[in-house]
């Protein structure tokens, strides 16, 4: 023992005479790995067992032999004060039920022990086709079981190191189970190509003749003059630790008594505790237990970790996509209710303009129905002079008294017959044609001008028509359905007239005035009729109110409609001077922009 | 003023020129001589004398201010002797009805035939020729008996009845014989051989002259 050691002994020394009550109270109960039976583990511990005790007077030293699960479900249990196994095994206890080693075992390292922590693979010396751990990939190893250290972990690392892996498939590795003789049957029976033992079994067998020497030979031995072969790193010896119950003072008690002891046996040597990293990283890097949860990160872990969080953010989701679906689909409905809501406006307008049409189409064909009795004396008269001229020359001829005088006179004649008639023919067809509704920009005089002379060809007699033109050169364009406004004008020059035939002075003359108002242009048909009783006033507009007896009484209510449709308003008033009917409207500038209400 | 001519004289009133001209010209092409007016006015500004050899007039029934109508009735009330022959539109048929009633030869409804105006125009000539002939006998009966003297004209009268002399004479509280001398003077005067004769002398010159 050096120096160091030496003092660290009277120190605990020193610290087990401060309490020395502690250490008798009672009972101090060891538990132990035993991992070659009750029996083996039994003649393997019971000398340290009888140093404690001797070391610890006062207490009763019981020590229990277990298997890993049964140690540790010992140890969980309460049952245990202390526990002494291998360095994986310490460190899944120190994870899950907060062991606190107290010492480890000391292997030397020159030394030939069967506590020394690490394995040898071996194989049959003559396989000379596996030389280093690498020749391994794809071959089937014999271990002891899946959570042995030394029979299994401490292999595996070594070969994930090398980028083999079992759990690829890499190596099958066949678990013989224990005792680690097992693993040697294995391999004699030839089940497999390689066998895991734990450092220095292959040479304490050897020792003791029960295996021929040179009949196995280690793969890649890490330090070949060593007593012991081994393929793998050497790790901390086995762990002397005490329980999370058991009392500081007991475990100080039970430390100094450790150290205090003295012999050449493995099972009486423990210092201070070692470092357990490696085998820390070891596992970790396995992901076995204490690590086994890394493993379990990689699949269900995930899901079972995170599944309150899953499952939220699915919920989440659901809701989101349900909302989701649920706003689309009411987008769509409320879509297709407004595009048939629209439709079916578009319709009735549609269906009322073919009505609207149908009706001006009407009141135009009413007004020449009402006018057509002088329409036929009127193209009668051309007609009945063409023909009459005809045949004056054919009894001119048979007579023999056919002058070219006489045939210069009549062909004249007749040509400016034929003329006239086709005008009237002309002007009734254009006016009485069925059409859709079209603005234009036109002259206002003009417009005026060419109903005039309409009305005036389809009367024999027509009256007077005055027309007073107060319109400025820049203000003579109006924007408007010609025909229309040319129906509305006839209808009003045709009212006029039957006013004055009302009082028996169809010669009266008809006025009519163009004037500008505002932005819009004014037109007014005035008569010197009896003009309009008051009650009439009201419903002049009205469809199908007449006061004329063979009238249809559609004539000013197509008129008005027309006049609304140019944005205007058609307004019958008494006159500012004499008796008689003024009925005015307005229509839109050329240049303005106006609502287009057709 | 149209001068008195030999030929039947055809007025044509209408105030529709082109057409009006047209009728001028049928009518010239059958040989008629014709005239135009334009308006009623134009035609009573100078109203013509129907000639010897007949005439006739051709009105358009409807025209501003003065119609057809009105014009007849205007002729009427100056005792023409001119026939007239109306020209009706479409749809006139009350106003042309009235026309006949009030004395129209004929009335047309345009369009009308050629020929069937020209027939129209030859009848109503021919009737015209005809009221003029009447009128110079009923003016020459008139001449006779106007050279009677009122004793005579009663007696005339009497005799136009079929009273014998006694019966006039005691009737006009005369004797026989005066009676004879006046009956003597009105067969001179006029002419007449018999009471018969006389009767229709009278009559000629007034249809209602043997009225009581």
């Amino acid at each position: 023992m050096d120096v160091r050691s030496f003092s660290f002994a009277r120190l605990c020394a020193l610290l087990v005479a401060l309490w020395p009550t502690v250490a008798g109270a009672g009972d101090l109960r060891i538990g132990v790995l035993a991992w070659f039976g009750d029996q083996t583990a039994a003649t393997q511990w019971q000398r340290l067992g009888a140093a404690l005790q001797a070391q610890l007077p006062a207490t009763t030293v019981h020590i229990a032999y277990h298997d890993m699960n049964g140690l540790e479900n010992a140890l969980a249990a309460g049952e245990l004060d202390f526990i002494i196994t291998n360095p994986g095994h310490y460190v899944v206890l120190e994870s899950r039920h907060r062991a606190t080693r107290i010492a480890t075992q000391k292997i030397e390292p020159d030394r030939d022990s069967e506590h020394a922590v690490g394995s040898a693979v071996i194989v049959p010396s003559e396989r000379s086709d596996l030389q280093t751990l690498d020749d391994l990939r794809g071959r089937r190893i014999a271990a002891t079981v899946p959570d042995g250290f030394s029979g299994w972990l401490t292999v595996w690392a070594e070969l994930k190191r090398r980028d083999i892996d079992p759990e690829n498939e890499e190596v099958t590795p066949v678990f013989a189970g224990l005792p680690m003789s097992r693993v040697l049957e294995t391999l004699e029976r030839g089940e497999v190509d390689a066998g895991i033992l734990r450092v220095c079994l292959l040479e304490h067998l050897v020792r003791q003749g029960r295996l021929p020497a040179g009949r196995y030979r280690v793969l890649s031995p890490q330090e070949p003059d060593a007593p012991c072969l081994r393929s793998t790193p050497t790790y901390p010896g086995w762990a002397f630790a005490a329980a999370v119950q058991t009392p500081d003072a007991l475990a100080r008690a039970v430390l100094v008594a450790l150290l205090s002891l003295n012999g050449r046996e493995d099972v009486l040597r423990w210092g201070v505790p070692a470092d357990y990293h490696p085998v820390h990283a070891m596992l970790r890097d396995l992901q076995v237990a204490p690590y086994d949860f890394l493993r379990a990160h990689r699949l269900e872990a995930q899901i079972r970790r995170y599944w309150p969080i899953g499952a939220g953010l699915l919920v989440l989701l659901v809701l989101w996509l349900f909302y989701t679906l649920r706003v689309e689909v009411m987008v769509q409905r409320r879509t297709r209710e407004l595009s048939a809501a629209l439709a079916a406006r578009d319709e009735i307008e549609e269906s009322m303009q073919a009505q609207r049409q149908k009706m001006e189409h009407l009141s135009r064909l009413s007004v020449l129905g009402e006018l057509s009795g002088t329409l036929a004396h009127e193209l009668n008269q051309p007609l009945a002079t063409i023909g009459n001229y005809a045949r004056s020359l054919t009894r001119r001829l048979t007579a023999g008294k056919l002058s070219d005088a006489a045939v210069a006179q009549a062909a004249q004649e007749i040509a400016e017959q034929a003329e006239r008639a086709a005008g009237i023919l002309e002007g009734i067809r254009n006016f009485a044609r069925k059409r859709a509704s079209q603005r234009e920009d036109c002259d206002a005089g003009k417009l005026v001008g060419e109903i005039v002379t309409l009305f005036r060809g389809m009367l024999a007699r027509a009256p007077e028509i005055r027309i007073e033109d107060r319109l400025p050169d820049e203000r003579r364009k109006v924007r408007v359905d010609r025909l229309q406004i040319q129906q509305v004008l006839l209808n009003l020059m045709k009212n006029a007239l039957d006013a004055h035939c009302a009082i028996g002075r169809a010669g009266e003359p008809i006025e009519i005035l163009l004037a500008p108002a505002g932005e819009r242009t004014k037109i007014t048909v005035r008569d010197h009729g009896p003009g309009l009783a008051e009650a009439d006033g009201t419903r002049l507009f009205e469809p199908f109110f007449t006061t004329k007896p063979d009238g249809m009484g559609l004539g000013l209510s197509i008129c008005k409609g027309i006049v609304e449709a140019h944005a205007g308003q058609l307004v019958a008033a008494p006159p500012d001077d004499g008796h008689g009917l003024c009925l005015s409207f307005t229509l839109p500038s050329a240049a303005t922009p106006h609502h287009d209400a057709t | 003023m149209t001068p008195p001519k030999p030929d039947p004289v055809i007025h044509v009133i209408d105030d529709e020129a082109p057409f009006r001209r047209s009728l001028v010209f049928l009518l010239e092409s059958s040989g008629w001589t014709a005239c135009e007016h334009d308006s009623a006015e134009s035609f009573l500004a100078a109203p013509p004398i129907l000639p010897t050899a007949g005439g006739c007039l051709v009105l358009d029934i409807r025209m501003p201010r003065i119609s057809g109508l009105e014009l007849q009735r205007r002729l009427t009330a100056l005792n023409s002797p001119w026939p007239i022959i109306f020209m009706t539109g479409h749809g006139d048929v009350d106003l042309a009805v009235q026309a006949m009633k009030d004395g129209a030869v004929d009335f047309l409804q345009k369009p009308f035939k050629d020929q069937a105006f020209l027939d129209t125009i030859e009848r109503a000539v021919e009737l015209s020729r005809t009221r003029q002939q009447a009128s110079r006998r009923c003016n020459d009966a008139r001449a006779l008996l106007d050279r009677l003297s009122p004793r005579e004209t009663e007696v005339a009268r009497h005799l136009a009845l079929g009273l014998s002399n006694k019966e006039i004479g005691r009737e006009l509280a005369i004797s026989d014989n005066t009676v004879h001398v006046h009956r003597q003077h009105v067969m001179e005067k006029t002419a007449t051989g018999s009471a018969a004769e006389l009767a229709r002398l009278i009559l000629r010159a007034d249809p209602n002259g043997l009225d009581g």
